[in-house]
């Protein structure tokens, strides 16, 4: 039996949304687990959704709409960006071509925005912090993404990621070639950056140095959860795109058969569990850097996105 | 010409360990601690042993092997360990005031391989398979040399000036032995000394210059002394 295209579609959103608890989960497991400790349960984040959801919400008194509107825009977009990306089938399907990977930066960006807009929005003094930090580190990340996007064009001579992964499925010169490996780097320095990882992140919440956290302080009950939710997706994506289309091009289902598509799913979470180990181990050697050398990680993945341009010319 | 007829293997091989080497040279660049440029060196020049001994077996020429097992012994081994010892006598681990922070030197060095990738593209004028090798070489060998200058222009410390000045040499050394594998073995032999008097006489400066002077940045040095 083959699944109809639009059904597929739906299972790569449903799959987006239910399995990033999950990988949230294991992170957080995994690394107390290396500092021998016990750490929470691998279901802990989904507990928490729940919780958050039964509660009551409370809005501050000077919010304005764009307090209530923005966890909804933020969630939205992630819901967005699993339907132009491959997460289980290898192929486009219905609604894919509505934008290649710029399309998919600027979807993503837009959530953050969204958020950040929402911290400056209530006048908190937090807010106004991790606005204003959240907002130099994308200024800072920008640069190293759109050379990351423009690389990976120059190799595959296409702006979708379909073709990148077709094109290193079907020539392991292209995998192995230095241009491609310097987009690896590159880009994993942008997930560290992008999904609140140490060096830049600190890994306790609600603490002076906090970005993220700052932001959504003054969220409560539904509307956090929703945040969380967003935000726990978004890093499931960015796990989807560094495997999907950088790193492991392998195990996605072709045809589209029930079977198939849980392969995939098992495919996809093994690959997860190797990059989230190499996350951990990055988190668990590294300490957070001082606020003035937040560049250093950012200009090593400029550099590395700018040597594989170089590269991909010399091939 | 040896590259114009280079089979799809030897070119990979040869662009993997020349690009390793580049990479090295950004680890110099991007780090504070003194011990990290020397270890970046020291590896840096094992490669580039390792890429003269296959430019040596793939090419056939014989003195190349001896070539990659001075070179391996001299830059891999014996320079490194006198700079160890002449950190291990100075009181400065690491660079306290460079003038330019970490990550701006690691962009300005983007740039500077962007533009050896230019001046290389003008000079190939080869139109033969393994043309990119040339390329490839020419711009390494270039951004080597540029990185190296900008090492010796923004840092203080004089061992990493003097570093500096080695992986200037180190990018010319592996340029050479990619694009003109067939040099004399004396020259090389001569270079490879040279290399060895430069650090035995640098070794000496710093020493006067801890006993006179106190110490060996040269942001320190800029009063005459009659």
């Amino acid at each position: 039996m083959i699944l109809s295209n639009l059904v597929l579609q739906i299972c790569q959103v449903l799959c987006v949304v239910l399995l990033a608890p999950l990988l949230q989960g294991f992170i957080l497991k995994a690394e107390e687990r290396i500092q021998r400790s016990r750490g929470p349960n691998i279901l802990q984040p989904y507990r928490d959704l729940w919780k958050l959801f039964h509660k009551q919400a409370v809005v501050p008194e000077s919010a304005s709409w764009i307090y209530m509107i923005a966890p909804i825009v933020a969630f939205t977009a992630m819901l967005i960006v699993p339907i132009l990306i491959p997460v289980l089938t290898d192929r486009p399907l219905p609604q894919s071509d509505m934008g290649d990977m710029l399309g998919g930066g600027m979807v993503l960006t837009l959530g953050s925005f969204a958020i950040i807009l929402a911290g400056l929005d209530s006048g908190n003094v937090y807010g106004g912090i991790g606005s204003s930090r959240a907002v130099m580190l994308a200024i800072l990340a920008e640069p190293t993404l759109i050379l990351v996007l423009v690389g990976i064009s120059l190799l595959a001579k296409a702006m979708l990621p379909f073709v990148v992964n077709h094109l290193l499925l079907g020539s392991p010169s292209t995998y192995w070639s230095p241009a491609h490996l310097f987009l690896i780097l590159a880009f994993f320095v942008l997930l560290l950056v992008e999904t609140d990882r140490l060096p830049i992140h600190s890994p306790t919440h609600l603490e002076i140095y906090m970005i993220d956290e700052a932001r959504i302080l003054e969220y409560s009950g539904p509307l956090l959860a929703l945040l969380k939710w967003a935000s726990m997706m978004k890093q499931f994506i960015l796990y989807t795109i560094f495997c999907n289309v950088f790193l492991l091009p392998w195990g996605m289902s072709q045809i589209g058969t029930p079977f198939g598509e849980f392969g995939s799913v098992v495919a996809l979470l093994v690959k997860f569990l190797l990059v989230a180990l190499v996350v951990i181990v990055v988190e668990t050697v590294q300490s957070r850097l001082r606020f003035y050398r937040y560049q250093e990680p950012l200009a090593t993945g400029f550099l590395f996105a700018v040597l594989a341009i170089v590269s991909s010319q010399l091939m | 010409m040896f590259l114009e007829h280079v089979n799809p293997l030897q070119a990979s091989i040869f662009s993997s360990l020349a690009v390793v080497s580049l990479l090295l040279t950004f680890v110099m660049l991007g780090s504070h601690w003194l011990q990290n440029y020397v270890y970046a060196f020291a590896v840096q020049s094992w490669l580039i042993a390792a890429l003269s001994a296959s430019v040596g077996y793939f090419a056939g020429y014989p003195e190349l092997y001896v070539i990659a097992v001075l070179t391996a012994l001299f830059r891999g081994l014996v320079l490194p360990y006198l700079l160890m010892r002449i950190i291990g006598r100075l009181n400065a681990k690491r660079e306290l005031h460079a003038v330019l922070q970490p990550s701006s030197s690691l962009v300005l060095g983007a740039l500077l391989v962007m533009f050896a990738f230019v001046i290389a593209n003008h000079m190939n004028r080869q139109s033969f398979l393994a043309a990119h090798v040339v390329v490839m070489a020419l711009t390494i060998m270039l951004s080597m040399k540029f990185l190296g200058f900008l090492m010796l222009a923004v840092r203080d410390e004089a061992v990493s000036q003097i570093l500096g000045l080695l992986v200037l040499e180190n990018g010319i050394f592996l340029g050479s032995q990619i694009l003109v594998p067939g040099m004399p073995l004396l020259i090389e032999i001569v270079i490879l000394f040279d290399l060895l008097i430069v650090v035995a006489c640098f070794g000496m400066l710093v020493r006067f210059l801890v006993v006179h002077a106190g110490t060996t940045s040269s942001r320190q040095l800029n009063r005459l002394v009659g």
